[in-house]
């Protein structure tokens, strides 16, 4: 058999281990139903803007918290060990990764998803003459 | 609504614009069709010259045109003309000019146009110097550019019910992309304001990396074209003649504006880091790396005739994956999983087409002459270095392979739930161990084989002498690394074998190299481009290891790196309060103060490093920053700061400020939310708390409050005190003052963050300070120099005058005449000096009166009698009713006075910039021998 042909055969081979290997770092985005077995999760949600949202940075600058609602509607309060992130209350929707401990799902990270920072904005108006 | 007459519009711009983003649309159809005519077999020798003189003339036209719209888009931001929605949204009047070029590209459109710009710019030169396949390439020009050129059309067509719009014109107005009412007023244009580009753009890598970036873009249309070309006439040799140093110049600078964006994105922006598996990262790198496996099989295929297919697919697909990143970072199809993606502007189904039309030419191309490339009988040997090269460039097109396959996630998610809407996207739940997982072992086996491939023989010649000092020697290069990656590992962690693979890997390519280049080659310089570009593999490789693996921030938590804490666990933030020292790996952290220069407001982070015993060992400070938007109100970007070192960097980022200093907004919610109570303080007499005691030292009509003293004032006062914390055992120094500037008073409380108090001097106190003018009884006194004027019991004496006098109530005017005399005031056996002033200005006599505390005398230099030699001054005794200070005290304000600050050391940091720049180096070098060997 021609040489070229073995090598491509065990790259393919190879690259199809992979690829079935790495489907275990896929997941399909989950919701706080699903969380409840404890694993590591993204969670796709809109921020309830009725519940409170605790920020005290004077008590612990790294810890914030809020409540999100799924897209099954399932309502959970999220614990972000980090600061607020910046225009938090302006964002459309938030992708939460973390896990759900209890009643509570702890966030690892946050992807804000913010509408366009020129949408639906009024036109700025020129201020007094200086 | 009537069609309303608008004033001051421009509209010559857009239609000049709009015209010559046609008329460059129509050049290149006409010179790709006149360069194809020109390689018809049909087409007669005679005609042959005219077509292409045609093809060459349009594409001039093309270029020229298009040079045109980017010379008018660029006039209209350069003179604001915000009747354009594209300036409107980019630029503004307080834009610096030096952002203009930033805010021009910092859209989709612009960077089309930037595109477009290289692209013609690149086709210019190879009119000019490619002579035997012009035809082919240049018409692979014009049609690429007549594709992206479709994306700037905005033309609007209707099928039926539904609309499809080809491309966004540059030139839109914008009152057709929105309906606000302000556009029913004529003259709207004096209303509005430009928006001005996002703060975070506002700095020079702005400037720098993009037009680089598109270079490298417009550059890999080089080898596509080259290949486009042999495909075409057949002639499978002269093309791949021709176009090496082309290719080997883009594989520089697509690498070089990806490495420009990976330094942007660690030392302005507070991403933490140089790569981050970002889609939009990814989407350049792969067509790098394509496009460094295709430079390599282009050597084997020049040396020996193997792999033209091969050669042929990555030339072809480098060029398509550059289209494809486009079609990723511009649709909107990356969504939610890219930090940095552009929003969408409805030319999905136009981009992908784009991706489509390429993808299918290339294959097409490739396809029907697939039997007519030649493929030599016999098969390369196993000893030979090309075999071993044609090994590592399948291994660079795998790791290509699986990184769009993750990457592309979000499009295939797209295209699933096409077909099955209840279909649930998927995602890769830890993106940065998921990508170094796999492309880690890429590095070891690059890295190993760019590492014994050097010492192999061009088609294995003489391998069965050569073997023995082959091995030995690639035996002796394994030991060294071996103790390198053992002496490494005493400098940073290396956690799992796999990582001490990747280390001793490195290495290995590292001492290869440097071995060749000092022992083979003798460090001839001719030679070394291709072992200087492994070596910095390499050093990439151990600097990827040190400084992202061993990457550590700086954390309250002491514990955490002794294990104690799983890595979730770690704050990546530390709250840093005012004078109060952090200790973390080895360095004390101070916050000593914080700075408003302009728009920007520094953090003076001090870092004191020390040894066990507290010795001091190095000493520095960061001036990280808070950038607030154009109109101050809150803060827009922080920008962060990093000290370098020569084996590591210490980056500090700001993340988060107070409330009250983020936004003025907020600032006024906390001041209205704050009680204060009022305290009077008769005789001085000091005030005791449950916590603290308040004590008023004294007053002054100079007051040091740091806030009063950045503002200039007619007058002010100010009161000091000591407050004492109990608990902490602390005495805190502040002043609480009032600032007068004509009817207006300012308030400058004092704060004590530590005791959550804000104190300010109550509005009446100030009676006890200053009489209203109007209650003052004014007495003409004159006075000949050197005389006395008795007042009560003070005297008043001129000692002098000053014909140049600075007052800082006094701004000196053309022509005027300015006079101060110099007064001695006595009184209570105390004696100051006051210089009120007489001011003609305009044959106006003015005057500015001065005020003495001491005598309480207010002073008016109000006449000159030159023939008589006399002053006349208004003297008046001040009538102020003394009464007790009134202190309003404020109790639970929230602090102000610290930061949330994101630390993070990498050790080895340079090594990865040494190597990447060393990469990038030895592939320019090898492009410029190329080149000259060419012409020479």
């Amino acid at each position: 058999m021609n040489r070229n042909i073995i090598i491509a055969l065990i790259l393919i081979a190879i690259g199809i281990g992979t690829f079935i290997n790495a489907s275990n770092d896929y997941s399909h985005y989950s919701n706080f139903t699903e969380a409840v077995t404890g694993g590591k999760v993204k969670i796709v949600g809109k921020l309830s803007k009725d519940k409170p949202m605790i920020y005290n940075p004077e008590k612990d600058a790294n810890h914030f918290t809020f409540y999100m609602k799924d897209d099954k509607g399932i309502e959970k309060q999220v614990v972000l060990d980090q600061p607020k992130p910046q225009d938090f209350e302006m964002s459309e929707s938030i992708v939460a990764t973390g896990k759900l401990k209890g009643d509570v799902f702890e966030a690892s990270e946050l992807l804000l998803k913010c509408p366009s920072k020129y949408k639906n904005e009024e036109i700025a108006i020129k201020g007094k003459a200086k | 609504m009537d069609k309303v007459q608008y004033i001051g519009e421009h509209l010559w711009l857009g239609k000049i614009g709009h015209f010559l983003i046609i008329l460059g649309f129509v050049a290149a159809i006409l010179s790709a069709a006149a360069y194809m005519f020109s390689l018809r077999k049909k087409t007669l020798t005679s005609d042959i010259y005219g077509l292409k003189l045609l093809g060459r003339f349009s594409f001039y036209v093309h270029a020229l045109a298009m040079f045109g719209v980017i010379g008018l888009l660029f006039y209209g931001m350069y003179t604001h003309m915000y009747e354009y929605a594209y300036i409107f949204d980019h630029v503004s009047d307080e834009l610096p000019l030096r952002y203009i070029l930033s805010a021009f590209w910092g859209g989709q459109e612009g960077s089309f146009l930037l595109w477009i710009f290289w692209h013609a710019v690149l086709g210019l030169i190879l009119i000019k110097r490619e002579k035997t396949l012009e035809a082919p390439v240049i018409c692979t020009f014009a049609i690429v550019e007549i594709v992206i050129t479709s994306m700037l059309l905005g033309i609007h067509i209707n099928i039926g019910a539904s609309e499809f719009k080809i491309g966004t014109n540059p030139f839109t107005l914008i009152r057709q992309t929105m309906n606000a009412p302000i556009f029913a007023n004529a003259d709207y244009l004096s209303l509005i304001k430009g928006r001005g580009l996002n703060p975070l753009l506002q700095n020079y890598w702005m400037t720098i990396h993009p037009p680089t970036l598109f270079l490298g873009f417009a550059s890999t249309l080089v080898p596509f074209a080259y290949a486009i070309a042999g495909l075409w006439q057949n002639d499978h040799k002269t093309w791949v003649k021709n176009s090496f140093s082309w290719a080997l110049f883009s594989g520089g600078i697509l690498g070089t504006g990806i490495l420009m964006g990976a330094l942007w994105a660690y030392v302005a922006l507070t991403f933490g880091g140089y790569w981050a598996w970002d889609p939009v990262e990814n989407a350049s790198l792969v067509p790098w790396i394509i496009l460094v496996a295709g430079l390599h099989v282009h050597l084997i295929f020049r040396n020996t005739g193997h792999g033209a297919k091969t050669l042929y697919m990555f030339y072809l697909a480098a060029f398509v994956m550059i289209l494809y990143s486009t079609f990723l970072t511009r649709s909107g199809v990356l969504g939610d999983t890219s930090a940095h993606a552009f929003t969408q502007m409805g030319l999905e189904w136009q981009l992908a087409g784009m991706v489509g039309i390429f993808a299918l030419m290339g294959s097409g191309f490739l396809l029907y002459r697939w039997k007519d490339i030649p493929t030599p009988e016999k098969e390369e040997s196993m000893y030979s270095r090309e075999f071993w090269m044609f090994i590592g460039s399948l291994v660079l097109m795998f790791s290509a392979v699986l990184i769009t396959g993750s990457t592309s996630l979000p499009v295939f998610n797209k295209v699933l739930s096409y077909f099955d809407p209840g279909y649930l996207g998927k995602v890769i739940k830890d993106p940065i161990p998921h990508y170094n997982k796999y492309q880690l072992w890429i590095g070891v086996f690059i890295s190993i084989l760019s590492g014994f491939a050097v010492f192999m023989r061009y088609k294995g010649m003489m391998w069965q002498d050569k073997q023995r000092a082959f091995f030995v020697r690639s035996g002796i290069h394994l030991g060294i690394s071996a103790i390198l990656t053992y002496l490494t590992s005493l400098w940073i962690e290396l956690p799992s074998w796999q990582f001490w693979m990747l280390s001793l890997a490195g290495y290995y390519t590292v001492v290869a190299n440097g071995d060749f280049i000092f022992s083979i080659i003798k460090g001839n310089f001719k030679l070394a481009s291709s072992a200087i570009a492994h070596l910095g593999f390499g050093l990439m490789v151990i600097g990827t290891l040190a400084s992202g693996l061993n990457q550590k921030p700086i954390s309250s938590n002491p514990f955490v790196f002794k294990g104690l804490f799983s890595d979730e666990d770690v704050k990546k933030y530390v709250q840093l309060i005012k004078g109060k020292p952090l200790f973390s790996q080895g360095y004390f952290i101070t916050y000593k103060s914080d700075t408003l220069i302009g728009r920007e407001r520094f953090f003076d982070i001090h870092f004191r490093q020390v040894n066990d015993s507290l010795k001091t060992l190095d000493e520095f400070s960061l001036r990280p920053n808070a950038l607030y938007a154009n109109d101050f109100s809150k803060v827009a970007a922080y920008n962060p700061d990093t000290k370098h070192l020569l084996h590591k960097d210490i980056f500090t980022a700001v993340m988060k400020v107070p409330p009250a200093t983020e936004s003025v907004e907020e600032a006024k919610k906390i001041e209205d939310s704050l009680k204060y109570t009022t305290y009077e303080f008769v005789e001085n007499k000091p005030l005791e708390d449950s916590n603290f005691v308040v004590r008023i030292l004294g007053t002054t009509f100079k007051p040091s409050n740091p806030e009063y003293v950045k503002n200039t004032h007619d007058s002010g006062v100010g009161v000091q005190m000591n407050v004492f914390d109990k608990q902490d055992d602390t005495t805190y120094l502040v002043e609480a003052a009032i600032g007068l500037q004509g009817a207006l008073m300012y308030t400058y409380p004092a704060a004590i963050d530590a005791l959550g108090l804000r104190i300010k001097l109550n509005e009446q106190s100030i009676d006890n300070f200053f009489t209203p003018e109007e209650n003052l009884l004014y007495k003409d006194y004159i006075l000949k120099a050197g005389q006395t004027a008795q007042i009560d019991n003070s005297s008043v004496s001129i000692v002098g005058f000053d014909n140049k006098p600075t007052n800082e109530r006094y701004k000196k005017e053309e022509g005027d005449i300015a006079i101060g005399a110099k007064l001695m005031i006595k009184s209570n056996d105390k004696s100051t000096e006051i210089m009120p002033l007489y001011i003609i200005r305009k044959n106006q006599p003015m005057s500015i009166k001065e005020y003495d505390v001491n005598s309480g005398l207010h002073v008016r230099f109000s006449n000159i009698d030159p023939a008589t030699e006399e002053f006349t001054f208004k003297i008046a005794k001040d009538v102020k009713q003394v009464s007790a200070i009134k202190l309003d005290i404020a109790r639970n304000v929230p602090r102000n006075d610290y930061l949330i600050l994101m630390a993070s050391i990498f050790p080895g940091i340079n090594l990865f910039w040494l190597g990447s720049i060393l990469m990038m180096a030895g592939l320019f070098m090898a492009a410029y021998q190329r080149m000259k060997s060419k012409m020479a």
